[in-house]
Formats: structure tokens, C-alpha cells, sequence
């Protein structure tokens, strides 16, 4: 008979997939079972596991930005209760955005202990946008917040289940304080279901391989991990890399927000500092820290092993520096619902430092603006409440040796489903007029930048239908590289019935749309790779015949006669 | 005019079954595939087999020429006409990033380029009102420029199309007359459910693959006609039921899954002959595994298909009724390999047929999961497939030493490690089939074929606690015998978003009658009577805010609001874990068509033998953890009735081993399967 070495290779294989497996299995259930359209359609959610010190196991998610930042949510639990006061049936839920639980208040993480047979082993947790938790505003983040107490119900981390039971309390606490209580518990109910599925399936994997194995199997896992990625940092290019760039504004002045960052890559470690960007803002256009860790997770991924599934391991040589105050790192109560797009800000600075430094990894600046609106009022049949709440996909950068993809959600989101115009007009009552490629003068290059995209959804209940919407890159259109031309800006452009002029806008909060009246939702092109003028005659001409480039552009811009 | 015959292309092989249904005797026969020209093969195998094509009364065949048309992009020039603003939705997609780290991801293309999309005036709201009328002017301008691109077919997929296909029928009856020639696919023929990316992807794919099909059933009927077989023709579709030449050339994208369904259909027949009805199916052939769950003897159906989809690729969606099946990389060929750092890993790439592993002796050097077992003793090295191809030892333990001097592991060790792997992934396929969707595979049967099926299936019923195992007869050939015990179906389906009350049970029903119209019309329609259709109904249904839905199966005739909504609790308690008090909610009501062929004489395999003939003397067998051992040798076909096989033990046929653990047994039932009891 054969005997097992003590770690048994294959073994540990198959733990490690069994724990991805349970991650996974816990993503599915609560997407098929959410309320809200934004984790069922656009996946704004992530479901996880760590280890009982934290350090994360085996991370699944619908939207990158979300990239380990689990790790830090149950950080923020255990700092708060310490192992001791955690018991078995235990649920903690917490949205505060400033001790490294939260990112927004609309994020809502939920974090369950594993015990297998009376003996602490690890957390499940997940972490979902819910489309309501109250605030000024119908849908929760709006673009013109001053304090975060406007932005919705903080859950400062509490115990939230008791027993495997919920706390009647604190279920009517937040029932009181949002718009949609049915919908935001059905969302609460759903994640709760993720963690003991969960808990099940790890009881179950303890059953059959025994305790020891399985925590042998999570020490090679992150080992692994760690090596990986050491030998994906071995071939990054070494140095200082620096890049500046704007943030359009705060959603209360026009001034735009100086950002900055410098990469410095060395054999051992990928440091990212961020000193030198503007102090925090006014309005929600700030950051906090966990939602910084999100985006250089989501970056540093990309760059060293954008394929294997994420675990703390492979995290371990990645630095951020970041000072308190700062727009990336804003404090208590700085407002910070819209932070998303900061976030995205913050990735979009070390691709465009290290974009030319690797071309096999990168390409040229993308629409990077989640393009996220919320579309509210009464639905025109039935007159019910309903909240839109969406983001739109544009023109991504060109490449090398490639053109930029057209239509294509950000950086930011990932397997993050458009919602179908059949599916708005029956859910939300508006007609959506048009949903077409947007070719404009913009992002040429030897490769060109990715096509944007135009919508329009027209309203047409009596009472109208309120628009908050931040469309980043409203004023500063994505980047190129090597001669390649900039892409071109993100904005909505308000088309009213009654003829007066239209407005165009990047951000707005409430804005009223009457009957009749158009919001035409625009996404950039991506910016182009390279001299226009490299451009060989063939691709010029296959652009005009499918009209992504016009005659005119095809002369001018790139000197080919069509 | 009393023989059944099945034919099922594979990319290597063209397999025959046929059934003498006078003689009870069963005809098996292989002949290499064709390719292109995949018609030729069946020919060549109906010669082959010997049997006289004038005796055939009913032909069904399961063809991959609509998966390949697709995949190899050998499909026909296609135009797109949409409703004005919306032509780019095609090339837009749903705009989701499944690889979602890679900066450089790239979008898989349009079937249709943007110069071949079309807009007209017209729209139709959600509720089915037409808002603007179809422009007739519009739909003629269309056509004159469609006529100058020199297309062959042409897809039309208006919005909301599915409440109310009026001025979508009435373009696509225009362009008919318009362009004479050129085929017209209107996407509300293809599918009635929402989402309009989806249903302009399935009514694309059709009309890309439609005069291939089309010629391809045409070349095949004459050649059937030349043998002089005067029986009915009919093909395999992806939802596990068949149809005509002549719906199929109509409707090619039916037929996307043509070949593997028949596995999972004569899987059911099986189950039913024998008192099973929870079955999980597991096909293993040389490249992938393929798994299926039949409950209560209801093979699962999904319309979220996609082709080309896969963690980094976000596939084109076909919305047909196709059998759920979950398809893996992992077969006899699939490659052991070492990461980056040094994990050991197993498929998805694939030796193939050539070269092979490396035990083949073609020129593979890479050692597969065919290598392992050889190395383990499970297979006979001079009986594989029944001794035309022996295999050698020797190269399988070079090319799996070369991977043990990297891991500092003796060869054996790494042959269990590739086995282990190979069954922890097909273990996986299994559980997202079952354990992923609230069933408990404790309550199922494994029914295992394909060349490799009966090989790994005792050990991953026991991995998932499964107490029964069945090898059926002929495994290597199992998918066509399947299709044999196939009936005629058709799937209706009618996306209907309704709050589930007293008020709205009749406007339920009403659209359930409708949908029962629509099916007798199309049972007519190919030439049945329509006394012998047999329907029922389903629908999708979720709580009110909910987007993604649970199948619920309704009863016929006029069931109450609280019978229906019962069913949805409880299956939506099964796969989730909860339910909730609120409001329920219908999205989409089906309907599926079926006239019944009776079932084939099962009993063709029924052992003869006598006892104790089939033992063939001890071979030193690897069972991992249960320890090496000398087991016992067995030809299958020289079993008798009931004659116990205690593992450990193999037992060899010609297209296929299969291995039973120590503690197992064995044995075969009165129809010819082998029969294992996994002892857990």
C-alpha cells in the first residue's frame, strides 16, 4: 500500500480547489438570488474566505475593484471583537468606509466565523452593493454629499446574527432607514445564505480530510501563492515610474483634483506612493484607504498574474504609501460616496506610469469612468417607486499591436452583465431610444483607441424621473501612448421636450427630466498607440467601411485618401 | 422495414448502432469521419455495417457539422436588419469582461460586421403594443443594399420581437420576397424570451450556419435515398428530442448539441427500464468529460447556452432549449503538466487522437491521463480497443518519468497524482451539475460511458458518496444507442412578466392554451397526428425583484395560484437554501411537444452466458489508496446473469475497461449493464 508523505502535493491540490470551489459556490447563490440589479446584472459584489488570521484564502468577484479587499474586512472584525468574542453562529455586517471594513456606505460586508468542532478556523465573507441603505438621496450615493451621515445607515461593524439568527433590532434598524426594505434585506437574507452555504461546505471539507490537511492545504496555498507571484516580480520592469493626471472635480466646484503617483519596482517589492495628490475634497469624490488597497490589489494583479484566482500570497510584495487627509485616504467624515471613481483614478495613475515600460501587459488610457447614474421616480404603467442603479461600457485604449475593444465595461467592473434595453423598458418604464457605437474624431493612432457608446433613454411618466450620474473623464479624455492621440471625454447630455438648450454634465445629483425629455448617456473612445500616420492603408480602409472612422478622419488624421 | 439505426459523428469516428427490431440482434459499426464532407462517413459506415439500407424504417443522427460550421467560422455571409438604433447591440455584446485582470482582453468578433447591420423604422413596446408601424419603404431600401452585398442569409431581431412578433414576421416575410435566395431567419422563430442581445446572437447564429446545414442535409438525403432507404429521416436536437430533415434545415441552431445529448437521453431510457430516476450522467471520451443531471426522470434543459464561453471568453449566447450538460477538459488525453511553479496539473489540452498518449507510440511525449492508468495496470496494454492498438508501456513510463524527475517523485507516485487530479476535476463537473444546484448526488445513480467512463466512475461515486454505478452496454457507442430511445420534441417558450395571483392565473393559462396551439400546429405542421402530442408545461418564476429564475414545473389543466407557487418555494428552498414571504412572479412559460416512438426492445444486450466463463486470470492493479493489488480479470461479454464480480477487479471489453474497487461489486442486470455497488 502506498504510503502519504505528510504533505501530500496532490492533496493540497485539491483542498485549494475545494476552498475556490466554496468561494465560488457562495458567489453564485447570492447572485441568483439578489434583489438589486446591481449585484444580479452588474456583479458589484465579491464573496470570499481567510484564513482565522485574516489572510485571504480564496477571493471570487463580480467587479475587479473589489481585487482581496476582504482581507481587510475581516481585519476590522477581529480588530474590533478580537478572536474571543467571536462565537459560532455569529454574523457580523459592517459599511464603514474609514476603518477598513467599508469602502461606501453602500457596500455592505457581511463576515461569518468557521468552526469545525468547536475550533475557530476561518471566516466567510461577502461584501454586496445594496441599491438602498437610505441618506439624502433615493439610491444612497449622490455627487453632492459634504458628510458622510447624508450617504446613508452606517453599520459600524456589529454583530448582526446571533445563533445563526438574525438580531430583531438591528434588522429593524436598518428596515427604518431605507427606502426599499424589502429590497435591501432581501439582499442582507441572500448574503447571510452565501456565509452558511459557506460554513456547510467547509464543515464538510474538515469532515473528509481532517483539520490538519486542510490548514496544511491553506499554508500551500498561500506559499504558492507568495512564489508565484515572486517570480512574476522578477520580470517587471525595474525603477521609479511617475505619472500626474486630474480628477475632474468634487461635484461642488469646477477645480480639478492634481493626482500623482510613483512606482518604484525593486527585486523584492512594488511600492506604490501616492504623496503629492490633493487633500480630501469637499464633495463624495473621496477614497478611503480600503478602497486604495482595492484598487493597487486590482492593478498589481494585472501586472504580475492577471490568471490564477487571488489569494493573500500573492499580495505580499506590494507596498502603498498613502498620507491620512489625502484624496486617496480621506478621514471621518469626509463624504465618499461616489469613491469608486477616485478608486479607478488611482489604478488608471500606475497603468499610465507603466505603460510604455510594458506593452505585452498594457494599453493605451481606457474610459476608466464606471459611468454609474441612477435613474429614479415612478415607474409610467405602474406607478410604482423604482431605482435604476447602472454603469455604462465604453472605448478601451489601444494596444502595441492591437486596436482599443469598443464597448466594454472599466477597469473598474469585470464580469459585469449591461442591462438590456427590453429588460429597462419593462422594469423601469422609459423607452431606450438607441444603443449604438459612438465613432468620433478621437484616440487615433497607429492602433486606434476602442469605440464609445451613446444610450438615450427617454422619460415618460407624468411626474418625471430624477438623474444622479458621475461620469469621470468628463474634462480629462483617456491618455495615449507613443504619439497615439487622447481618447475622448465621457458625459451625459440632457435633451429637453420642450426645446430649451441642453445641458452637459460629467456629474449630477438629481437632476429632474420631465416627460419627454432625453438623457443621452455618452462613453469615450479609448486612446490610441503610436503615430496615426503609421497606420497601414488596409486598416484605414476597413475602419471607414464599417464607419468607426469617417472619410474626413481617414484623410486628415491618418492621410489615406478612401 | 424493421430496423432502427442511429448514427452520431464524432471528430474521429462516424459510430452506427442499428436494432433488428424482428430479430432483437443489435448492429455496431465505426467508420473514420469524413470531414468536410461528413455525409460520406455514413455512408461509408452503413456499408460497413453490412446492413441493407432498404430495411431501415427510422434513421436518427446526431451531427456536430452545426458546431463545427460555427466554431470554424465556415458558416455563410450573414446580414443583420435590427430596429433603427439598435443594430450595434450584436457587436456591443452585454459589454462584460470575464477575464476580468487582463488589460489586453479582446472581445470575440460579430458574426456580422457592422457594414452588414441594418436599421429599419418600427417599435414594438415591452407590452407588446406597436408603437410605430413597420416603414415598408425603409425595409425595401434595406433590401436593395442588403442585395448589393452579395449575402446568403439574413437575421431579423427587432425589440420586444418576443410579446409581439408582428412587424418582425412582416420584414422577414418582405425580405423573403424581396431577395429571392437568400435565407431569412426572423429571431422570434428562434426564441420568444427577452433580452435583446441574446436573441439577436441566436437568430445571427441560425442564419450563419443555415445553408450549410441546409446543404448538408440535402447531400446527406440523397446519398440515403442513392442506398435506397425509404424510412423516416430524422436528426438529433439539443434538446434531447428529434425532428425532421426538414426543421432542421429551417432551424439548424436546434441541432448545436446534437451528438452528446443522445448519451444523456439513453441514460433515461436505461433509468426508466430499471426503476432509476435520478441519474447523473458522465460521458468520458478522449479530450473533455461530459456530465448531466436527470431528476425524477426529467432531463434538465437550459436556454442559457453559449458557445465559445469560458472563464476568459464571454461566448456567444444561443437561446435554444439544450440539455444541461457541463463539459470539461478532461478526458483519456488530456496532458499532465507542471505550472510555472511546479504544480502538477492535468488537461484541459489534450493529446487528441494523433498523436495521442504517449503510450500510443505516435509521437506523443507528454504523458496523459490514458498513460496513468496504464501505468497503474487498470488498462491492458494488449487489449485496447479489443487488440487492434497495443500500447506501450514503456513510452507512457518515459514520458510520465520525465514529470516525476521534475517533482523528485517516483513514476507511480505521479500516476496516482494524475489520476487524483483527474477525478478531483471530474468530480467538480459533477458537483456543478448537482451539488451546485441543491441536489444531493446520494440520491442519484451514475450511469457511465464514453471510452473512459466506466474506467474513473467507480471512484468518483464513492468521492461523492453515489451507491450505484452503471456501465450500460456498448459504452464506446452509447451516445448513438441513446438516440435510438429518443422522441419527437419541441420546446415553446414565451417570455410573460406577470405578478403570480388569483387575477393573473387566467392570463396564465391563457398563454399556456396558446402555447399548447402552437404546438399542435407544429406537430401538424411535420406531418403528425396531432392526437398523439403529448405537452407539458413549466415556467420560470422568482420572487418579485429577483432577476435570475427557478424552473417550476405546472401542471396541466387549470392548477391553483397556491399549488404553482408551493413548487417555487420548494425549489427555490433546494437551490438557495431560503425562501422568502414576498410576492412570486412569472417570466417565462413553457411548453414542450412531444410525440412518443416506443422505446426499442432494451433487452438486445440481455447476458447469455454462461456462469464462470468470463474469468481471465490476476493482473497487479494500482488502486491508490486502497493499496496494489493482484486483481481479478473479467470479460464483460462472458458474463453470465447475476454473476457477482468482487473487486478488486477489471473487467475488459473491447472499447473499454472498467475498474472496480476492493469492498465493490459487481454484476450484470437482465438488460446487460454492469452493475456496481460502491459499498459507501
Amino acid at each position: 500500500m502506498a504510503v502519504r508523505t505528510k504533505i501530500d502535493p496532490f492533496e493540497a491540490e485539491i483542498i485549494r480547489e475545494s476552498l475556490v470551489a466554496v468561494a465560488e459556490e457562495m458567489f453564485v447563490s447570492l447572485q441568483r438570488t439578489s434583489q438589486s440589479t446591481i449585484i444580479y446584472e452588474v456583479l458589484d459584489f465579491a464573496c470570499g474566505i481567510t484564513d482565522h488570521k485574516a489572510q485571504l484564502i480564496a477571493q471570487t468577484n463580480g467587479v475587479t475593484a473589489f481585487a482581496g479587499i476582504l482581507t481587510f474586512t475581516v481585519q476590522s472584525v477581529l480588530d474590533k471583537f478580537g478572536l474571543k468574542q467571536i462565537r459560532e453562529g455569529d454574523i457580523f455586517a459592517t459599511n464603514d468606509p474609514y476603518t477598513g471594513g467599508g469602502t461606501h456606505l453602500s457596500d455592505v460586508a457581511m463576515v461569518m466565523p468557521l468552526f469545525y468542532k468547536g475550533e475557530l478556523l476561518a471566516f466567510a465573507a461577502n461584501k454586496a452593493h445594496w441599491t438602498e441603505v437610505g441618506g439624502k438621496d433615493a439610491g444612497s450615493w449622490t455627487t453632492d454629499a459634504t458628510e458622510v451621515f447624508q450617504e446613508g445607515l452606517q453599520l459600524p461593524c456589529v454583530r448582526l446574527y446571533v445563533d445563526h439568527k438574525p438580531l430583531p433590532s438591528v434588522v429593524d434598524i436598518i428596515r427604518a432607514n431605507v427606502r426599499t426594505p424589502e429590497m435591501s434585506l432581501g439582499d442582507m437574507y441572500a448574503q447571510a445564505a452565501g456565509l452558511r452555504m459557506a460554513d456547510r461546505r467547509f464543515t464538510e471539507l474538515c469532515a473528509k480530510h481532517g483539520v490538519e490537511q486542510v490548514q496544511a492545504g491553506v499554508d500551500y496555498l498561500l506559499t504558492q501563492g507568495e512564489r508565484q507571484v515572486r517570480l512574476d516580480l522578477a520580470k517587471l520592469p525595474k525603477g521609479v515610474f511617475e505619472a500626474e493626471d486630474f480628477i475632474d472635480d468634487d461635484g461642488l466646484t469646477p477645480d480639478p483634483i492634481p493626482i500623482r503617483v510613483k512606482v518604484t519596482i525593486s527585486d523584492d517589492e512594488f511600492v506604490a506612493d501616492f504623496t503629492g495628490s490633493g487633500p480630501q475634497a469637499r464633495g463624495p469624490v473621496n477614497c478611503t484607504r480600503t478602497g486604495l488597497m482595492g484598487g493597487m490589489r486590482t492593478i498589481f494583479k494585472a501586472l504580475t498574474n492577471p490568471d490564477t484566482p487571488v489569494n493573500e500570497g500573492g499580495f505580499r510584495p506590494l507596498k502603498v504609501i498613502c498620507p491620512e487627509g489625502n484624496i486617496f485616504s480621506a478621514v471621518r467624515p469626509a463624504p465618499v460616496s461616489t469613491y469608486w471613481e477616485t478608486l479607478l483614478n488611482s489604478v488608471d495613475l500606475v497603468w499610465k506610469a507603466l505603460a510604455p515600460h510594458m506593452p505585452e501587459r498594457m494599453t493605451a488610457g481606457h474610459f476608466l469612468s464606471v459611468c454609474g447614474l441612477i435613474l429614479a421616480g415612478n415607474h409610467a404603467d405602474t406607478g410604482d417607486l423604482v431605482i435604476m442603479v447602472e454603469p455604462q461600457a465604453g472605448g478601451w485604449g489601444a494596444g502595441v499591436d492591437k486596436d482599443g475593444e469598443s464597448g466594454l465595461v472599466c477597469i473598474g467592473d469585470g464580469e459585469t452583465y449591461i442591462i438590456p434595453a427590453e429588460v429597462c423598458e419593462q422594469k423601469y418604464g422609459i423607452v431606450v431610444d438607441q444603443y449604438a457605437l459612438n465613432p468620433v474624431e478621437a484616440g487615433a493612432g497607429e492602433y486606434r483607441g476602442g469605440l464609445g457608446l451613446v444610450r438615450d433613454y427617454r422619460i415618460l411618466g407624468e411626474e418625471g424621473m430624477f438623474l444622479t450620474a458621475t461620469f469621470g473623464r468628463a474634462k480629462f479624455p483617456p491618455w495615449g501612448v507613443a504619439g497615439g492621440q487622447a481618447g475622448s471625454p465621457n458625459y451625459i447630455e440632457v435633451i429637453r421636450a420642450d426645446g430649451s438648450p441642453p445641458n452637459r454634465f460629467g456629474k449630477g445629483a438629481r437632476v429632474h427630466l420631465r416627460r419627454g425629455d432625453i438623457a443621452r448617456l455618452i462613453t469615450g473612445a479609448g486612446g490610441g498607440w503610436g503615430d496615426p500616420r503609421k497606420r497601414s492603408r488596409e486598416r484605414v480602409l476597413a475602419d471607414v467601411k464599417e464607419g468607426y472612422v469617417s472619410d474626413r478622419a481617414a484623410l486628415e488624421t491618418y492621410g489615406q485618401q478612401p | 422495414m424493421r430496423v432502427r439505426m442511429a448514427t452520431d459523428i464524432g471528430g474521429t469516428f462516424t459510430d452506427l448502432v442499428a436494432l433488428d427490431e424482428e430479430s432483437g440482434k443489435i448492429t455496431l459499426a465505426k467508420a473514420a469521419s469524413t470531414p468536410p464532407e461528413f455525409h460520406r462517413g455514413i455512408a461509408d459506415t452503413i456499408r460497413k455495417s453490412g446492413l441493407d439500407p432498404r430495411t431501415v424504417a427510422f434513421f436518427v443522427h446526431g451531427t456536430t457539422v452545426v458546431i463545427n460550421a460555427l466554431t470554424e467560422r465556415k458558416g455563410a455571409p450573414t446580414a443583420l436588419v435590427t430596429t433603427r438604433g439598435f443594430r450595434d447591440v450584436l457587436e456591443i455584446t452585454r459589454a462584460n469582461r470575464p477575464d476580468m485582470y487582463n488589460l489586453r482582453f479582446q472581445k470575440q468578433a460579430a458574426f456580422v460586421p457592422r457594414h452588414l447591420r441594418f436599421e429599419v423604422d418600427e417599435r414594438v413596446g415591452y407590452k407588446g403594443d406597436v408603437i410605430k408601424a413597420l416603414d415598408e419603404k425603409s425595409v425595401r431600401a434595406v433590401a436593395d443594399e442588403i442585395r448589393s452585398q452579395g449575402v446568403s442569409a439574413v437575421a431579423v431581431c427587432f425589440l420586444h420581437s418576443y410579446a409581439n412578433p408582428s412587424n418582425e414576421a412582416r420584414c422577414a416575410e418582405m425580405l423573403e420576397e424581396l431577395l429571392p435566395g437568400v435565407l431569412v431567419t426572423p429571431s422570434h422563430a428562434i426564441t420568444q424570451e427577452w433580452r435583446e442581445y441574446e436573441r439577436t446572437s441566436s437568430a445571427v447564429l441560425n442564419s450563419y450556419v443555415r445553408p450549410v446545414a441546409s446543404n448538408y442535409l440535402d447531400s446527406l438525403f440523397q446519398d440515403l435515398r442513392k442506398l435506397e432507404m425509404s424510412g423516416s429521416l430524422n436528426v438529433m436536437k439539443s434538446n434531447g428530442g428529434m425532428a425532421s430533415f426538414g426543421f432542421a434545415k429551417e432551424q439548424p441552431i436546434h441541432m448545436i448539441e446534437s451528438g452528446p445529448v443522445g448519451g444523456v437521453v439513453g441514460s433515461l431510457a436505461i433509468g426508466l427500464e430499471i426503476g432509476e430516476r435520478n441519474l447523473i450522467t458522465l460521458d468520458i471520451g478522449g479530450t473533455t468529460a461530459k456530465t448531466s443531471l436527470i431528476e425524477g426522470a426529467e432531463v434538465k434543459v437550459t436556454t442559457e447556452y453559449r458557445i465559445e464561453q469560458d472563464a476568459r471568453r464571454a461566448g456567444y449566447p444561443v437561446k435554444v432549449p439544450v440539455v444541461d450538460i457541463v463539459e470539461i477538459g478532461a478526458g483519456g488525453g488530456s496532458i499532465a503538466w507542471l505550472d510555472p511553479i511546479g504544480t502538477l496539473r492535468v488537461g484541459p489540452r489534450s493529446a487528441g487522437a494523433v498523436p495521442g498518449p504517449a503510450s500510443y507510440t505516435q509521437g506523443g511525449a507528454e504523458p496523459t491521463v490514458t498513460d496513468a492508468n496504464l501505468l497503474l495496470g487498470r488498462i491492458n496494454p494488449s487489449y485496447f480497443l479489443g487488440g487492434e492498438m497495443p500500447l506501450s508501456l514503456e513510452q507512457a513510463r518515459k514520458a510520465t518519468g520525465k514529470l516525476a524527475a521534475k517533482l523528485g517523485m517516483p513514476v507511480d507516485e505521479v500516476a496516482r497524482g494524475i489520476i487524483r487530479l483527474a477525478n478531483a476535476n471530474m468530480v467538480n463537473a459533477i458537483k456543478l451539475v448537482s451539488v451546485r444546484k441543491g441536489h444531493d448526488p446520494r440520491e442519484y445513480v451514475l450511469v457511465a460511458f464514453g471510452g473512459g467512463g466506466p474506467m474513473h466512475a467507480s471512484a468518483l461515486a464513492r468521492e461523492l458518496h453515489i451507491r450505484k454505478v452503471i456501465i450500460p452496454p456498448a459504452p464506446g457507442e452509447f451516445s448513438a444507442w441513446g438516440m435510438l430511445t429518443t422522441d419527437y420534441k419541441q420546446d415553446f417558450t414565451r417570455t410573460t412578466v406577470l405578478r403570480a395571483t388569483d387575477e393573473t392565473m387566467g392570463a396564465v393559462y391563457r398563454r399556456y392554451d396558446e402555447l399548447e396551439r402552437d404546438a399542435l400546429l407544429f406537430f401538424k405542421h411535420e406531418g403528425f397526428d396531432t392526437a398523439n402530442v403529448v405537452t407539458a408545461r413549466a415556467a420560470d418564476m422568482r420572487y418579485a425583484g429577483q432577476e435570475h429564475t427557478v424552473r417550476v414545473p405546472v401542471p396541466d389543466g387549470q392548477a391553483s395560484l397556491a399549488e404553482v407557487t408551493a413548487r417555487f418555494h420548494e425549489r427555490h428552498e433546494s437551490a438557495f437554501m431560503f425562501r422568502l414571504e414576498g410576492p412570486v412572479e412569472f417570466v417565462n412559460l413553457h411548453l414542450t411537444g412531444l410525440v412518443r416512438v416506443p422505446n426499442p426492445d432494451l433487452s438486445a444486450f440481455a447476458p447469455t452466458a454462461a456462469r464462470g466463463t468470463a474469468t481471465k486470470g490476476r493482473r497487479t492493479v494500482d488502486f491508490d489508496e486502497d493499496g496494489i493489488h493482484e486483481a481479478a480479470l473479467y470479460e464483460r461479454g462472458r458474463l453470465a446473469l447475476d454473476e457477482e464480480v468482487k473487486g478488486p477487479a477489471i473487467v475488459e471489453e473491447e472499447a473499454s475497461t472498467t475498474v472496480i474497487y476492493p469492498g465493490q461489486r459487481g454484476g450484470l442486470d437482465r438488460i446487460g449493464n454492469l452493475v456496481i455497488e460502491t459499498g459507501v
